[in-house]
């Protein structure tokens, strides 16, 4: 049992991160980043192969494939995302641009692979991380192993960073008003494309990091991403896709209740449900669209709340930034 | 004896047949009618399932084998469609018929997963709705491929061979190539026709402006679903050629991106919303991955990467490049032109006449 909620923690981490990078990459852009599926991918061959051919711990290359997934990002947006968005693309246009980027990542996940394979004689088409795994020790003949926490600590501090650096620093709060209210904020002088720049970087760094640290709970394989795509877009859609912290929890609580949800089915039913792991998330993502379009984060506290203390909490924040 | 065509021309003609039914039909909902259809394979592997789990049932109980869950076990299955096809090889009439039946099945559950996809299509918007008819595709998905008893899950099951009667040599290859050409362009032309009718009319009003349909009385949902149906029963037909064409059926080969996200890169080639165009469309692709496949050995000298990642680059460029610089595709929409009012003037007259 603990062994399995450890598991699913790490999962759900995992998840979060990348679920969180569709959102921001969405609220800046409009673009529902299909690439995002090859850039968890890349963040899993990463890890994999610099945890191959230079030793360590397979944590030391979590970082190095956020950076490598963030520059795909940057690639993307300026590749094809700039233009389109420049000449008013349609959200379908901007959907299928990244689609195409996404087969041209496949394909190189898959080129890199046969590199891995043929070179190194690496057993590359098919990996398992999660035994590399630093083990804190044994409880309960459970052995605990470190990437629960550390995935966990990792959304947090996720959490944290971002919610200093948008609400709390200039530049923050210039992306904040982008996208917001972009003509608006371009009169200010903004230059929006630092801000798109930004949200595809840190977009792809998301989508790096929790493939980074997803290797380590669920085996690799090239298309590991366009398997587990449908739970991050599940993920970004429950929380809603006007927020980085609603989707951080929505991915959260998706990964928690897909990998929680069908275990404790397979204890009522049988194993034979296992099978069906990703009905949860889509049923999930589905039912939130239909019932309720603007997902959790949508749901507004401020209307629960009297109406002179949301007029004071403004007033504050003017008073802080001078507007 | 039938003079001998080159197997690589049948080859493109078969994937032709097969990719031009499933972008028409792609078309139609998103071209036509403005739905961001992502799930078009949700509609095609409903074909294939009913070409894979009904006529193989139908004969065997009519011949006294074993019709039931048993049917689907793969050590049994094939010696069970083996017989079939004894039978079938022997009697025209049955095998022609056993194919339209299931066709017509194919289509009437086709439209029936159309009317279900309606249910989000009323409601949810561009980006959205693609997503979830996406999610929708991968759930059948996961179902066709993990419950043995419909058509042998992972296994798969062998689909009768309704082509038998043509014989077995290089001329049921061309016959089978030229009945799958017969049915594409069938569907070309049913859907060609559809377009120009009031309801294709009706359908690019709502594309264009669903307010301004709306204060002409059309019935937006209805409308929508509609579509969504007579696209699902195009595709689904198509899927159960496939099926029939391939002899075996194996959920994991119905992926989103090779009957979802390849139509709609043919469809992206031709020109969104024009129904000629998809002939290019799909032609040229058809004849670029046929090729590939074919000189897989012989490419593998030039380029130092596997065949399969090139096929996925060039499609893949080929998609950023028509979005970024012909959006439109090789062949743009035209807008349609209306009679000239002496035409018009001249219908009236006949109208009145009668």
């Amino acid at each position: 049992m603990l062994d399995l909620i450890l598991k699913a923690f790490a999962y759900s981490g995992g998840i979060a991160l990348t679920a969180a990078g569709i959102t921001l990459i969405y609220m800046a852009t409009r673009t529902f980043n299909f690439a995002h599926a090859s850039m968890v991918g890349w963040g899993f061959y990463i890890v994999f192969a610099g945890y191959s051919l230079l030793g360590g711990t397979p944590y030391y290359y979590v970082p190095l494939a956020a950076l490598f997934s963030g520059l795909l990002g940057i690639l993307i947006y300026f590749g094809v995302n700039r233009y389109l968005l420049k000449a008013g693309a349609s959200p379908i246009t901007l959907m299928m641009s990244t689609l195409g980027a996404d087969l041209i990542l496949l394909a190189c996940i898959n080129i890199f692979t046969d590199y891995l394979t043929e070179e190194y004689k690496l057993n590359a088409r098919y990996f398992v991380l999660e035994l590399r795994d630093i083990s804190l020790g044994m409880a309960d003949s459970v052995n605990i192993r470190a990437i629960p926490f550390i995935s966990s600590a990792v959304v947090v501090l996720t959490i944290v960073g971002l919610h200093l650096f948008l609400k709390k620093t200039k530049f923050g709060i210039a992306v904040r008003a982008t996208i917001e209210n972009t003509p608006l904020a371009t009169v200010l002088g903004i230059n929006p494309e630092k801000v798109y720049v930004l949200s595809w970087f840190l977009g792809g760094a998301l989508a790096g990091l929790g493939g980074g640290l997803l290797s380590l709970t669920i085996s690799g394989y090239p298309t590991v991403g366009m398997t587990i795509i449908v739970t991050m877009f599940a993920g970004s859609i429950v929380g809603g896709l006007s927020s980085v912290f609603g989707s951080l929890f929505g991915g959260f609580l998706v990964g928690l209740s897909e990998y929680l949800g069908i275990t404790g089915l397979s204890l009522a039913f049988g194993g034979w449900i296992l099978a069906y792991r990703l009905i949860i998330p889509l049923a999930a993502m589905v039912l939130t669209l239909l019932l309720y379009p603007q997902g959790l984060a949508g749901i507004k506290i401020e209307k629960f709340m009297l109406k002179p203390l949301r007029i004071k909490s403004q007033s504050k924040e003017v008073k802080k930034y001078g507007v | 004896m039938v003079f001998e065509i080159h197997p690589l021309i049948l080859n493109i003609l078969v994937n032709f047949a097969i990719g031009l039914i499933i972008t028409v039909s792609l078309n139609l909902e998103v071209g036509i009618a403005g739905i961001s259809q992502f799930g078009r394979v949700l509609a095609v592997i409903t074909g294939a399932i009913v070409a894979a789990a009904i006529p193989g049932r139908l004969l065997a109980s009519l011949i006294g084998l074993p019709a039931g869950v048993e049917y689907a076990d793969h050590i049994i299955n094939f010696k069970i469609v083996d017989q079939i096809n004894r039978i079938l090889a022997v009697n025209v009439s049955l095998s022609v018929g056993i194919l339209f039946f299931t066709l017509i099945l194919a289509a009437l559950l086709g439209s029936f997963i159309g009317y279900i996809c309606s249910y989000p299509a009323i409601r949810l918007k561009e980006a959205y709705l693609g997503i979830t008819l996406l999610a929708f595709g991968d759930v059948v998905n996961t179902i066709a491929w993990n419950v043995d008893p419909i058509a042998g899950g992972t296994q798969g099951v062998n689909v009768p061979d309704v082509f038998r009667w043509i014989g077995v040599g290089p001329e049921r290859y061309l016959g089978v190539a030229l009945i799958l050409i017969g049915f594409g362009l069938v569907v070309f032309i049913f859907v060609e026709r559809l377009i120009r009718s009031p309801f294709g009319r009706a359908l690019k009003a709502m594309r264009d402006s669903e307010v301004a349909a709306k204060v002409y009385g059309k019935d937006i949902v209805r409308l929508r679903a509609q579509a969504l149906m007579v696209g699902g029963a195009l595709a689904a037909i198509g899927g159960a050629l496939w099926a029939f064409y391939t002899g075996s059926f194996k959920a994991v080969t119905y992926t989103r991106l090779t009957w979802t996200f390849w139509p709609w890169a043919y469809m992206m080639l031709g020109g969104i919303g024009n129904n000629l165009g998809m002939l290019v469309g799909v032609f040229v692709f058809s004849v670029i991955r046929t090729l590939i496949y074919a000189y897989k050995t012989e490419l593998t000298a030039f380029i130092p990467i596997s065949p399969q990642w090139f096929e996925y680059i060039l499609v893949g460029l080929a998609i950023i490049i028509l979005v970024l610089f012909r959006p439109q595709g090789l062949f743009p929409e035209k807008p349609a032109l209306t009679l000239p009012r002496d035409e018009v003037e001249k219908i009236r007259q006949r109208i009145k006449k009668e």
